[in-house]
Order: C-alpha cells, then sequence, then structure tokens
C-alpha cells in the first residue's frame, strides 16, 4: 500500500484528527506515555462496488432486482509515537466506514405502515462505521497495552464487535491478561452499527414505527446492550499459544414474550437485564518448529449449559513437498438467550477430515482434502414413530446420518497469472453437491491490464426434495486496468442458467485506489 | 433441452475453454514485469525451501565468487570470526555489509589490497589471484568477479548478539567446517526461535513478536510482498500454511491465535470477505444463489461463520418468498420449498419429518423462519399455540433451572407463567 511520510506534531494532529472523543482522548494519553511525537504514517484507501443481478424465486416470481452499492473508505494512522521500534510504546489509531445500499429496494418494503410490503430489518444501516479505534501497545515498559473504540475481538468465541475499551497487561512471566467491556454492536441502534455481530435466533430492531401487532416476531432493539468479558493467554512462547476467554453480552429491551395475543388482546412482554450469551471458551496450540503443530479449541456455553463447540487438529510436514493434517471438529448451534432456538438442537455435528497438500513441481500446488460428517439423531428416523417417545422425550436407540465430503484444490502460478482448478463433492442421507470451478487470471502490459475467467460445473440433488435435482453452468469475464499502482478499476460480467430458474446474469464494476 | 444433454453440452464447453486458457498459460518472457519476477521469485522460494530450508524471499540469491577455507582458517590458524569480519560487532543493520576487505588478507598473504585498481599480488600460493578469485585467469589483469550479496529482507543487530555473547556458530551453523560461506549457513527461523518468540515477551526476555526480526510497513505489520516473491508462514508453524485449502480451513487458526494472523493481515482484509461487499468465490461459487440452498441444508453451521440468519438471510427470503412470513409468504401446498406437509409437519413423525432437520441443522430453519412459525404448533394453548408439542431433548427439564434464572423469555414464549411445566425450572 502506498505511504507517505508525514512529519508532524501532536497540534498538527489535533487540527487534521477529529474523530471520537474518546479516541482522541486515547491518543493524547498514549501520547503522553510514549516518546516525543517524531513522525506518523497513514495510508487511506477506498472501495466503490456497484452490482447488477437479479434474484428469482425457485417458484418463478417475485424476481428481485438488485442494484447494490458499496463504498468503503479506510483510514490508518500508525506510529503515532515516532518511528517505529518493536519493544518501544506504539500508537495507531483505524477506522472504516461503508455505505451499502441496494437501489431496488422499494421504499414500500422499508415503510412500517405498509403491512403488504414491509420486510423488517431490511438495510436498515445503508452507512455504517465497521471500525474505530485507537490501539496502544508495549507502554509501562512493554506491560500495557489498550485499545478504545468500536473494535473487534477474534478469538475462539468467534468474532465479534463491540464499543468501549479493552486493556492488556503483558506478565513477566509468559502470561497476558485482557479484559474488555462496552457495549455489543447491534442493528437499530443509532451508532451507526449494523447486526452482523450480535447473538443470532432473533430478528431484531427498531420497531420504531410497527404496529404492536405486525411482525411479531421483530423485537425492539434501541438500548444499548452491556457486555464484558476476559481473557488469560500465553504470550512470548512459540511452542504454545493458548487463550482461555469468557464473555458475556447483556438484553435490556422490553420484548414481546409471545407472537400471538392473549385472550384479551393484549401482548405480554418482558424487560429487565437478561443474558444475551454467556460462554467460555479455551483454544491452544502447540508447536514443534520444523514438524508441525497440534490446535484445539472448547466452547462451552453457560446459558444453554452445553459444549457447543470443540475441535483438534493435527498437522505435520514429513517432507518440504508435503504438508498432511487431520481435523475433528464438533459443533452445535446455539443462539441469543432470547431465542427459543437454543432448545431445539438435540445432538451437534461431527465433522473428521484428513488433509494432504503436495507441490510436485515448482508453482503447482494440489491441496486434498477428505472425511466425514456426522450426526446422531435421538431416535431412528426409518423406524421411528411418535409412540416410542414417551413424554420426556426418550426414544428408541439414537442412529446416525453421514455425509461423505471430498475436495481437490490445485493452484498454478505462471509467469503471467494464475490458474486454478477446485472441485468438490459432499453427499449423503441429505442429499448431494458437487462440481467444480476452473479459473484463470492473466496479467499484461507489466500487470497493467489483467483479465480472468471462471468455468463452473455444479450438480446437487436434495434427498428431501427428489423434484430439486439440478445441474447449473456458470461463466464469469472479467478485466481490470491499473492507471496507477494500487489502484485498479475492474468490470464482471458473470453467465449463470440452471434448469430452476434459467438464465441468470449478473455485472460487477470494481473501484479499488489508495489515496494516500 | 433436456437436463442429461445440457450437462453433455455444458461440461463440454467447460473443458473445452478450460483447454483453452490452459493454452493460453505461456512461459515467462524475457522483458518480464513485476508480475512475473514476483512469481519467478516465488517458485524460485519453493525450490529454494525445498533445497535447504533458507527462504529466498528473505535471503535474496548471493554469489560469493571466491576461494575460501573457513575451516582452515579457524582451526588450523586459530583465528577467530571477528578477526576477519571486524564490522559484525558492532554492525545494528542487516544491510551491513560484513564480509571482510580484501586488505585483512594481506597480513597474511601477501597481498596488498589497499588500492584496488593496482592490487598487488601476494607470497606463495596467494602470488596469483585465482588463489582466491574463482574464476580468475592471468588475462582479467586487476579485474576480478566481484561478489554480490542482496541484503536479507530481515531485522538483525548483529552488535547486540555480540555484546550477548552468542556464538557466531549458534547461528551461522557449519560455517566452522565449511569452505566459501553458503546461503545455507544463513539462519532460519527455527534457529531464531531457538531465543526469540512469534508473540510479544515479557520484559524480562529476549523481544518477541514478528517484528523484531521481520521488516514491517504500516507499524508492526510485517511486509510480505518483496520483489523476491511473497513472504508466507513455514508450513510447520500454527498450522497455518497458507495453500489452496487454507481459506476454507483458516477459521481454526484464527481462533486459537488472532494475534498472529494479525502480524500480517489487517483488519479490513477480514472483513472484505466476512463483513464483505462482494461474494467471495472461493467460498461461495457461481450460481451460488440457487447452490446455497443445498449447502445450508447439508450443513448450515457453516453460513453462520459469516452471515446472521435472523437478519442477513430472512430479509432476503421474505422478499423472495421463500419463508412463512412477510408479504411473500409462501404457505401454498404447490410450490412449497419443503416435502408435503403430511410428510414434514404431520404426526406421525417419520424419516422424512422436520424434526429431524431441526434437531441436526436447526440454523438452515433460522434463516427462513421466525419464532412464530414454531410457536403455532410448539407454544402451549395458552400462549396461543396448538398444543405445546415439546421440542426439548431428553432430560431437559431437570436442566432448565439455570437457563430460566439467566434469561426466561424462551420460556414463556411458549409456556404461560402459570404452567406447571415450568415448575421444575424455577
Amino acid at each position: 500500500m502506498a505511504r507517505r511520510r508525514l512529519r508532524t506534531t501532536a497540534a498538527t494532529f489535533r487540527r487534521s484528527g477529529p474523530g471520537p472523543r474518546l479516541c482522541v482522548g486515547a491518543v493524547a494519553f498514549g501520547a503522553a506515555l510514549s516518546r516525543p511525537a517524531g513522525a506518523y504514517d497513514a495510508t487511506v484507501d477506498a472501495t466503490f462496488d456497484a452490482q447488477l443481478y437479479q434474484v428469482t424465486s425457485p417458484f418463478g416470481s417475485p424476481a428481485l432486482s438488485r442494484h447494490r452499492y458499496t463504498e468503503t473508505l479506510s483510514l490508518k494512522v500508525y506510529d503515532l509515537q515516532g518511528d517505529h521500534d518493536p519493544k518501544a510504546p506504539e500508537l495507531d489509531a483505524v477506522a472504516r466506514l461503508r455505505v451499502d445500499t441496494d437501489f431496488g429496494v422499494s421504499p414500500e418494503e422499508r415503510d412500517p405502515t405498509n403491512e403488504r410490503a414491509f420486510v423488517p430489518g431490511l438495510q436498515t444501516t445503508p452507512l455504517d462505521i465497521m471500525m474505530a479505534y485507537v490501539e496502544g501497545r508495549n507502554y509501562v515498559g512493554g506491560l500495557l497495552g489498550f485499545r478504545l473504540g468500536r473494535q473487534y475481538v477474534v478469538d475462539a468465541l468467534g468474532w465479534w464487535s463491540f464499543d468501549g475499551g479493552l486493556a492488556r497487561i503483558t506478565t513477566p512471566v509468559h502470561v497476558a491478561f485482557e479484559t474488555y467491556g462496552g457495549f455489543e454492536q447491534r442493528g437499530g441502534l443509532f451508532m451507526l452499527s449494523t447486526s452482523r455481530f450480535e447473538g443470532d435466533g432473533v430478528s431484531r430492531g427498531s420497531r420504531n414505527g410497527v404496529p404492536v401487532d405486525l411482525d411479531t416476531s421483530y423485537l425492539e432493539e434501541s438500548r444499548l446492550a452491556p457486555a464484558y468479558g476476559f481473557a488469560v493467554e500465553s504470550t512470548g512462547l512459540t511452542w504454545l499459544s493458548t487463550r482461555l476467554t469468557y464473555r458475556k453480552v447483556i438484553d435490556r429491551d422490553t420484548v414481546l414474550v409471545s407472537p400471538f395475543a392473549d385472550s384479551s388482546g393484549n401482548f405480554a412482554t418482558t424487560g429487565g437485564d437478561r443474558v444475551s450469551s454467556e460462554r467460555v471458551g479455551w483454544a491452544g496450540t502447540l508447536t514443534a518448529a520444523g514438524l508441525g503443530s497440534l490446535r484445539g479449541d472448547v466452547v462451552y456455553d453457560l446459558y444453554s449449559q452445553r459444549t457447543s463447540e470443540y475441535a483438534a487438529s493435527l498437522d505435520g510436514t514429513p517432507f518440504p513437498a508435503l504438508a498432511l493434517g487431520v481435523d475433528y471438529e464438533y459443533f452445535v448451534p446455539t443462539f441469543d438467550g432470547d431465542s427459543i432456538w437454543n432448545w431445539f438442537s438435540h445432538f451437534g455435528t461431527t465433522t473428521i477430515q484428513g488433509r494432504a497438500r503436495v507441490q510436485p513441481v515448482h508453482g503447482l500446488t494440489f491441496a486434498l482434502t477428505g472425511g466425514v460428517r456426522r450426526f446422531v439423531t435421538e431416535g431412528d428416523p426409518a423406524t421411528y414413530t411418535a409412540t416410542t417417545a414417551n413424554a420426556t422425550g426418550s426414544t428408541s436407540a439414537d442412529s446416525s446420518l453421514y455425509d461423505v465430503l471430498g475436495s481437490l484444490d490445485a493452484v498454478y502460478k505462471f509467469a503471467r497469472g494464475t490458474g486454478s482448478l477446485r472441485l468438490m463433492d459432499e453427499q449423503g442421507d441429505r442429499g448431494k453437491r458437487r462440481g467444480g470451478d476452473v479459473a484463470l487470471r492473466h496479467f499484461f502490459d507489466d500487470g497493467r491490464y489483467d483479465a480472468n475467467g471462471i468455468l463452473s460445473l455444479y450438480q446437487w440433488s436434495d434427498a428431501l426434495r427428489p423434484d430439486g435435482d439440478v445441474a447449473s453452468f456458470s461463466y464469469v469475464v472479467g478485466g481490470g486496468y491499473r492507471p496507477f499502482p494500487k489502484t485498479r478499476v475492474g468490470i464482471e460480467w458473470e453467465h449463470s442458467m440452471n434448469v430452476l430458474v434459467g438464465q441468470r446474469f449478473r455485472a460487477l464494476a470494481t473501484i479499488d485506489f489508495t489515496v494516500l | 433441452m433436456s437436463r442429461p444433454r445440457f450437462e453433455t453440452l455444458a461440461l463440454a464447453i467447460l473443458v473445452a475453454i478450460a483447454a483453452l486458457l490452459g493454452a493460453t498459460a505461456a512461459p515467462p518472457r524475457a522483458n518480464a514485469s513485476l508480475t512475473t519476477k514476483a512469481t519467478d521469485a516465488q517458485n524460485a522460494t519453493n525450490a529454494q525451501n525445498a533445497a535447504d530450508e533458507r527462504s529466498a524471499v528473505i535471503y535474496p540469491a548471493q554469489s560469493i565468487p571466491l576461494r575460501f577455507d573457513h575451516r582452515r582458517h579457524l582451526e588450523t590458524t586459530k583465528l577467530t570470526c571477528v578477526f576477519c569480519h571486524d564490522r559484525a560487532a558492532t554492525s545494528r543493520r542487516s544491510a551491513d555489509l560484513l564480509l571482510p576487505d580484501a586488505a585483512r588478507c594481506d597480513a597474511c598473504h601477501g597481498t596488498d589490497h589497499e588500492r584496488l585498481e593496482t592490487v598487488s599480488a601476494g607470497v606463495g600460493p596467494a602470488k596469483d589471484c585465482g588463489y582466491c578469485h574463482d574464476g580468475y585467469r592471468a588475462t582479467d589483469g586487476n579485474a576480478v568477479a566481484r561478489a554480490v550479496l542482496p541484503a536479507p529482507h530481515l531485522r538483525f543487530d548483529h552488535a547486540i548478539h555480540y555484546a550477548a555473547k552468542i556464538a557466531c556458530s549458534e547461528c551461522h551453523a557449519g560455517v566452522d567446517a565449511s569452505t566459501v560461506a553458503t546461503r545455507a549457513m544463513l539462519p532460519t527461523m527455527r534457529t531464531c526461535l531457538r531465543c526469540h518468540s512469534t508473540s510479544r515477551a515479557p520484559p524480562n526476555k529476549p523481544a518477541g513478536g514478528c517484528d523484531v526480526c521481520h521488516v514491517t510497513v504500516e507499524g508492526s505489520r510485517l511486509q510480505t510482498t518483496f520483489a523476491t516473491g511473497k513472504l508466507l508462514p513455514p508450513a510447520w508453524l500454527n498450522g497455518a500454511e497458507h495453500g489452496p485449502d487454507f481459506v476454507l480451513r483458516h477459521k481454526d487458526v484464527a481462533a486459537a491465535d488472532s494475534a498472529f494472523c494479525g502480524n500480517c493481515h489487517a483488519e479490513k482484509e477480514c472483513v472484505d470477505c466476512h463483513d464483505g461487499r462482494v461474494r467471495p468465490r472461493q467460498v461461495h461459487p457461481n450460481d451460488w444463489l440457487n447452490l446455497h440452498a443445498m449447502a445450508s441444508r447439508q450443513n448450515d453451521p457453516n453460513c453462520t461463520s459469516c452471515h446472521r440468519e435472523q437478519s442477513f438471510c430472512i430479509t432476503c427470503h421474505e422478499r423472495a418468498g421463500v419463508s412463512m412470513s412477510g408479504a411473500f409468504a409462501n404457505t401454498a401446498e404447490q410450490g412449497r420449498f419443503h416435502p408435503p406437509r403430511a410428510i414434514w409437519t404431520d404426526p406421525p413423525r417419520t424419516a422424512g419429518h422436520h424434526a429431524w432437520e431441526a434437531e441436526r441443522n436447526i440454523s438452515a430453519c433460522v434463516s427462513c423462519h421466525t419464532e412464530r412459525d414454531c410457536a403455532t404448533c410448539h407454544a402451549t394453548a395458552a400462549r396461543g399455540g396448538r398444543g405445546g408439542l415439546s421440542p426439548h431433548p431428553a432430560g431437559f427439564a431437570s436442566d432448565c433451572r439455570i437457563a430460566f434464572a439467566k434469561n426466561a423469555r424462551p420460556c414463556l414464549f411458549c409456556h404461560a407463567p402459570a404452567d406447571p411445566a415450568l415448575t421444575e425450572c424455577r
């Protein structure tokens, strides 16, 4: 990414960096603790995407026109403390904004007074702040780190976002402590937020203007959802990386309890602080330098009182041209504490896969994966009848449903581009899905121009819907032009055809560029 | 067009165009572009890795056209490393040239390299320049082949390591038994990791973190693109080898140690796909709008790593009529997404009943249905349902107390507050 070296002072930064007050305060705090300001670097980049395509219902109508326009703008200011030194304090500021709108959405679909067209939750946040935070590292002799603002947390508990503060203490004994608190990023709030990071299982957003008896499963969300967590993790060890983490999010809004009115025509509600999610997770990796690694994780959901996930992987590199691995994973979905769906899953899904990566010649790499996915049923579906289950739900002997999984990926990097092949096959008791893609990207004129093409052929059949046996053929052609370094203008055309919905077309135009 | 004929035709087109595309994969041109150079370098990197583990991205190819015997100088002559490599003791940058000046040889070999344009021959064997200068011919006069030692793409401070009394052979293993030093005697990442770590070390330990050794951009983020190729993690490190399938399995690596990923990747790279603007084709191939239903049927939890079912999925499904709610709710028997009601929802519960799918893959249900759809049958009559068909697993009644205390809303969704079934949960 192109960079511009900017000589500056604290006063200059104050003039050019408005930002949230919290972030400015953090910058001042960090600057006070760090060395005198010398220089900082900044990158600003933006992307613009326009997509035109149609979504045709498998029943023929309606056909939705998608006229999507997405724009992102990113700013990163780093080394606010001066020149980078891995052992000295560091101070960065990051922000990313996005406009994501669909001009194919009709105003009626967003009008809560229009009962025949209103779609609750549809594009409530065309403009959002994806992240905006200030981060400091290596303060107080390397003991203290912090983040303030809208930020992500990625660990065994998943990918999550909140508004608030995070502090991290690195002790002299290879252990670091982290704690954070604030408010979960949720859609429907007033802070340019999306619903992407809140627990699933409830349709939630602003009910402002929505009649109480309309879309009763669409729950009110207008209050902040407090959240906090902490973690203990290893640090400074290459052979071991491990993190134990806990997080709790609280629902506060008063929401409808039942989607149905009672005998007097009223809707019951409930409110007060209650658990949205409360989970504890652990993940760890043991690495043997030059040989491979052993990795594992487990997540326990304290609300639904079940182990929602555990997994392990073993990777080894017996020869430079050959890497082998095996993965084991158990997963059962959990939902927001307000959702009824926590109580519908009985057992999780277990997947075991083996992997191999082979590099037979320079530039050509194959990755082969194969395995089995297993689900244990509470009773045998083939012989089950309601009478075999007693009032508590106990059933006849458990049974299993299986899927067999396989895939082959190959990439060939040649002088002026890349060619790739991807084949996949998944089949089992619930149907099959298989197919592949062949893709090529080719550069011309020292990379100023590029062209790409993809051919796809897929076939799938749903065991529950025998009439849904479908084959699909698609092709994509596209190209790009780089007028400046790190700037690309591209177009793409996609044409898909299958017996389910006939012909479908999609046009895409993109501009990616760096301002600084 | 009949389906078999359609598939045959499509397959034929696929193969034909693939062959055409493959034919365009021409060999490198002489005047290769930056892209070409990077790709060539990466191929060279792979070859180099296979040979001696030293990354050609980090250590560009070098040439030292000299005849020299390290073993003889160290064992027989009893010289120390810094006798010749004197600048190593004070060098702070990896780009510093630490080969001895030619004049360093003069004291023992009788040569005079003080003025390189008029070098004087030595005594004994060294009277011939070719004794040291590989490839030298008498007709070459004062011209010799020059050493080419590109700076490695690393940070390294010899002075700190020298002051810490770390022996040269700790990092340059094998030099003491070698003739001319080669790239194979440069330290590998494994060498560095004997003392340093890949994550931030406590203040009283040797500095830790990838940026201690690797060149950075944007603060502490590693520079990964060089003229010599692309810097990628070794296959043995954290299971993070970036092979063709890594995009589909990177979640475990990120979950176990996201800070490790953050050494090279900015968060915006994550959100480009996870909260993305354009469908990532490595995950969602062509015609995904039609194909995704089957993928969800098979294993919907894969979808929830990026998509929130009750916002991202259901709004589109309601608009397209693939839902029981919304303006285009599809409740008609004809064109149902699911099997006929008699099999899917009506008792008795047989092999095709929706209960199996709900137990196995409830996330797929959540992508189209609202809670109201389930409550219609599963809620008790007192809550407006048709009879309170229990979806709970065996033994649930004895485990519900904690959940009820933490959040009673889903309990009260189907059970009236006075429902005796809630007694055990209170």
